[in-house]
């Protein structure tokens, strides 16, 4: 089926609630609705199986216009469409949809928090990202914020005990995080146990959250491309690219093939990196530390490469708006030709370890399993759903940039366990790895730029590429000037934690950190004003002084 | 009058206290075995790190730990008993020590020597885990509430297949007492006899100590420390210095029984650090198992296998 016919299946879905239809980009239908017809169109979207909710997307489109937007995001392929739900400041209310697609309740909850838009039917009102102290009716992410508004309430609920230790003669509740061995970021878990048997589980997150999005509303569109780097260290370069692809849509730049190969490039090797760093991870998590030694150390072979090509190791700044800043020339090529044989050995090598030997299988064969009518219901993301047999990947459903020319195949597994999770990321490089091989034979020749407007033209984009944890979703508004009037970014972990919680119960505690691994969460992708506290004045710092300070350090 | 013995009595009475302290104290319990247990201690981190491709820590890393927690301050939580809470890790520590007394460290006859001697050492050997689960049940913290049900539910998995293993040796010497034990292994190579238990004995010292893979009590992705938790400063030292003194009584044991016998202090410097060197090997190659994994492996293979050696032992000899 074309886009066109999708979209059009699409409207004559939604034609009873339908009050206006948009047609943004060509392979976008915006559909505005009633905030009432929302649970029934939905329904209907759902039924029909017309692709899968991938975000929702809230907007303050000002105070004078005194409207809120809840955008509820739904991809089928490379067709996209979008339920436009418009309700007025002051009583903005939507009813919930997670009893239709269970993941929902995540972003409900972000735009309940951050745009104060009331979700009625929520089934855990409970702070998802924000602080347990911070001040009833103040939304961070409305345009009349300001920074004086979050003062702490005095009276907060942060002294009283957050859960309690024991719930029962047996029961008792085991708090994962937000410090803990178990994790590499800060997430708290709580999981009630009986014994060792997990009988319910409950997650809060926003430990890192350093509001990303509202900071991206105060700074032009070339230092937000720094910024959205920043958003994860693992995949830096992805989170650039979606920027930067969704910025070139609005100003209707062709980047040039030589630039969109080498973002290919560099993705590739940086999902290598981010593959076998989680393969280390999981390993660590099931106690099998030798793996994890192993793999970090063949790990360094990728950073190396990528320090080789961009100068740097993690933040790699591999874009620019319009292209990239490096060039790859033929020693580069030689180099990156020689360490992918050397990854390509490493990683078969693991694939026979993780699927042969026979005390880490104990630990991951048959755990977990999500079926994949479960997965798809749960809306997973990435590889976790390819592990489960859903055919998911956005380079194959929705090729971007340079995978028209240089596609990847798709790699399922049918078991949906913890085993398939590994033999799904490992096949995954070596498809990757033969991606990047035809790159480097068949580089082709020309500009590494093209010119970028200084002020991007007014609409609304979206920019869907596939993060080695899945599909990372980009929404970006401009209203023609030179900064962004919003951006919204979706990761792939947020999707994928209803299966973790869901999975965990009934499982043994033992299980429970591989389970949490197995889906490679990334906490810093999750949570999104850095407050730097002078410990010695207890004098909050501006950005301004930050920088200076920064300065001043550096040049030391 | 004094008669001859009285007198002899006397003289030596004193000197043989002195004996007796000196050998409580330092050599060649005490003193000496803390510092040897430093040492195999860091034979194993070093060789692990080596397997795992790492650099691994410096000779003088476990004696650094031990100064550095001796340093530290030891916070006691406020809900549990103070005297268990400090009781604890004196008796572990006490337990492992008073368990070399009995065992040819060194290669040299054992200070202490009676009938049944084995039983005896075998139950010092179980101390060290059950202050531990004690520990953890008094710390009520829900991490060493965890790790302390699962160091015991390990203890009841591993103890009667390890003291089977045991038992084969003693079998065919035809005593309980150790250094009788090692006399007739001298002779005797009985890892080529009684292969299994040899296996089932180096596995159970191994959950013994809670080495991987048997490592679940202290999983850190899960329980942080398990039952040690809340424990700092010297307590945590002394059950750190408790589980490296069990780790040289331990391996002397198993070498001593199954590897020919302990004649010299080269002999017994050669096959423990063999020994251990097997176990660094296991350590690196497997994955930690979970304890209901742990339990059934000791009950559905590791008891079995070595019964029915004990079986075909008995007779053969009858």
């Amino acid at each position: 089926m074309s886009i066109e016919q999708k979209l059009q299946t699409a409207e004559q879905l939604l034609a009873p609630w339908n009050k206006e239809t948009i047609r943004p980009e060509e392979n976008r239908l915006d559909v505005v609705i009633q905030p009432e017809a929302l649970h029934e169109a939905v329904s209907v979207l759902h039924e029909a199986k017309w692709g899968y909710l991938s975000a929702i997307t809230g907007m303050d489109m000002g105070v004078e216009a005194g409207q809120l937007e809840a955008l509820y995001h739904f991809c089928n392929g490379p067709a996209i469409t979008s339920l436009r739900v418009r309700m007025p400041r002051n009583e903005a209310v939507v009813s919930s949809i997670a009893d239709i697609i269970p993941p929902a309740t995540f972003f409900e909850r972000e735009i309940k928090e951050m745009f104060g838009i009331e979700v009625n039917g929520l089934a855990v009102t409970d702070h998802l990202f924000l602080p347990e102290d911070w001040p009833i009716g103040v939304y961070p992410q409305r345009a009349d914020f300001t920074n004086e508004q979050a003062k702490a309430m005095e009276e907060s609920h942060v002294d009283q005990m957050p859960e309690p230790g024991r719930v029962g003669e047996n029961t008792f509740v085991v708090p994962i995080g937000p410090q803990h061995p178990a994790l590499k970021e800060p997430g708290h878990f709580s999981f009630t146990v009986d014994g060792e048997i997990v009988t319910a589980a409950k997650m809060r997150l926003g430990y890192a959250h350093r509001g990303i999005e509202k900071a991206a509303e105060s700074r032009s569109w070339v230092e937000n491309l720094y910024l959205f780097e920043r958003v994860c260290g693992i995949c830096s370069h992805t989170h650039a690219m979606a920027f930067s692809t969704g910025v070139e849509q609005l100003a209707k730049v062709e980047v040039p093939m030589r630039a969109q190969a080498i973002r290919e490039l560099v993705a590739g090797l940086e999902r290598v990196h981010s593959h076998l760093l989680w393969l280390g991870v999981a390993a660590h998590e099931a106690g099998f530390d030798t793996l994890f030694m192993y793999s970090w150390r063949d790990r360094e072979t990728v950073m190396d490469l990528l320090e080789q090509i961009t100068g740097n190791r993690v933040n790699y700044s591999a874009n620019l708006l319009g292209g990239v800043k490096c060039d790859i020339g033929e020693e580069q090529s030689k180099a990156i030709k020689e360490g992918l044989s050397y990854l390509e050995t490493r990683i078969r090598h693991y694939l026979e370890v993780v699927t042969t030997d026979a005390m880490f299988l104990n630990r991951t064969r048959g755990i977990g399993t999500i079926t994949a009518p479960e997965a798809e219901r749960f809306g997973l993301l990435g590889p976790t759903a390819r592990a489960s047999g859903v055919m998911r990947d956005v380079r194959v459903e929705a090729p971007y940039g340079a995978y028209i020319r240089y596609p990847v195949s798709l790699v399922t597994e049918t078991n949906g366990d913890l085993e398939a999770r590994c033999v799904v990321r490992l096949k995954e490089l070596l498809v990757s790895c033969f991606a990047m091989r035809s790159i480097l034979d068949n580089m082709p020749d020309g500009p590494l730029t093209a010119r970028m407007p200084r002020k991007i033209p007014a609409g609304e984009t979206v920019a869907r590429i596939e993060a080695p944890r899945g599909e990372l979703f980009y929404f970006i508004k401009s209203n023609g000037g030179e900064i962004p009037a919003r951006v919204h970014v979706r990761t792939p972990s947020l999707c994928n934690w209803v299966s973790v919680l869901e999975k965990a119960v009934g499982r043994q505690l033992a299980d429970v950190p591989m389970l949490i691994a197995g889906m490679d969460p990334c906490f810093s992708c999750n949570d999104r004003v850095v407050t730097v506290v002078d410990s010695a004045t207890q004098e909050n710092w501006s950005w301004k002084r930050l920088r200076e300070y920064g300065i001043e350090y550096y040049s030391r | 009058m004094e008669t001859p013995a009285r007198i002899r009595n006397r003289v030596l009475q004193p000197m043989n206290t002195l004996t007796s302290f000196l050998t409580l104290l330092i050599f060649p319990a005490g003193v000496t075995l803390i510092l040897m247990g430093m040492f195999y201690e860091w034979v194993d981190r070093k060789l692990v790190a080596r397997f795992q491709n790492r650099v691994g820590p410096r000779w003088f890393q476990p004696f650094a730990d031990a100064l550095k927690l001796l340093a530290k301050e030891q916070i006691t939580p406020a809900i549990v008993n103070p005297y268990l809470f400090f009781g604890l890790p004196i008796f572990a520590l006490a337990g492992a020590l008073t368990a070399a007394l009995y065992v040819p460290l060194f290669g040299l006859t054992p200070p202490h020597s009676l009938t049944g001697d084995l039983i005896i050492t075998i139950y010092l050997l179980s101390l060290p885990t059950m202050c531990i689960g004690l520990a953890g049940w008094n710390t009520t913290s829900r991490f060493s509430l965890i790790g302390a049900t699962r160091a015991l539910t390990q203890l009841f998995a591993y103890e009667a297949p390890f003291l089977l293993a045991l038992l084969g040796p003693a079998l065919v010497a035809g005593s309980w007492q150790i250094s009788e034990i090692n006399d007739y292994a001298i002779g005797h190579w009985l890892i080529l006899s009684q292969p299994i238990g040899f296996i089932v004995a180096v596995i159970g010292l191994m959950g013994k100590l809670e080495l991987p893979p048997f490592d679940a009590p202290e999983a850190e992705t899960e329980i942080v420390a398990g039952a040690l938790t809340e424990y700092s400063g010297r307590g945590l030292m002394m059950f750190h210095l408790a589980k490296s003194a069990e780790l040289v009584v331990g391996l002397t044991l198993v070498s001593a029984f199954y590897l020919g016998g302990l004649t010299g202090i080269g002999s017994f410097l050669l096959k423990t650090i063999a020994l251990l060197f097997f176990m660094a090997i296991l350590q690196s190659l497997l994955t930690r198992l979970r304890i209901d994994q742990t339990v059934g492996l000791w009950w559905r293979f590791g008891a079995i296998l070595v019964l029915a050696q004990i079986l075909v032992t008995i007779l053969l000899k009858g």
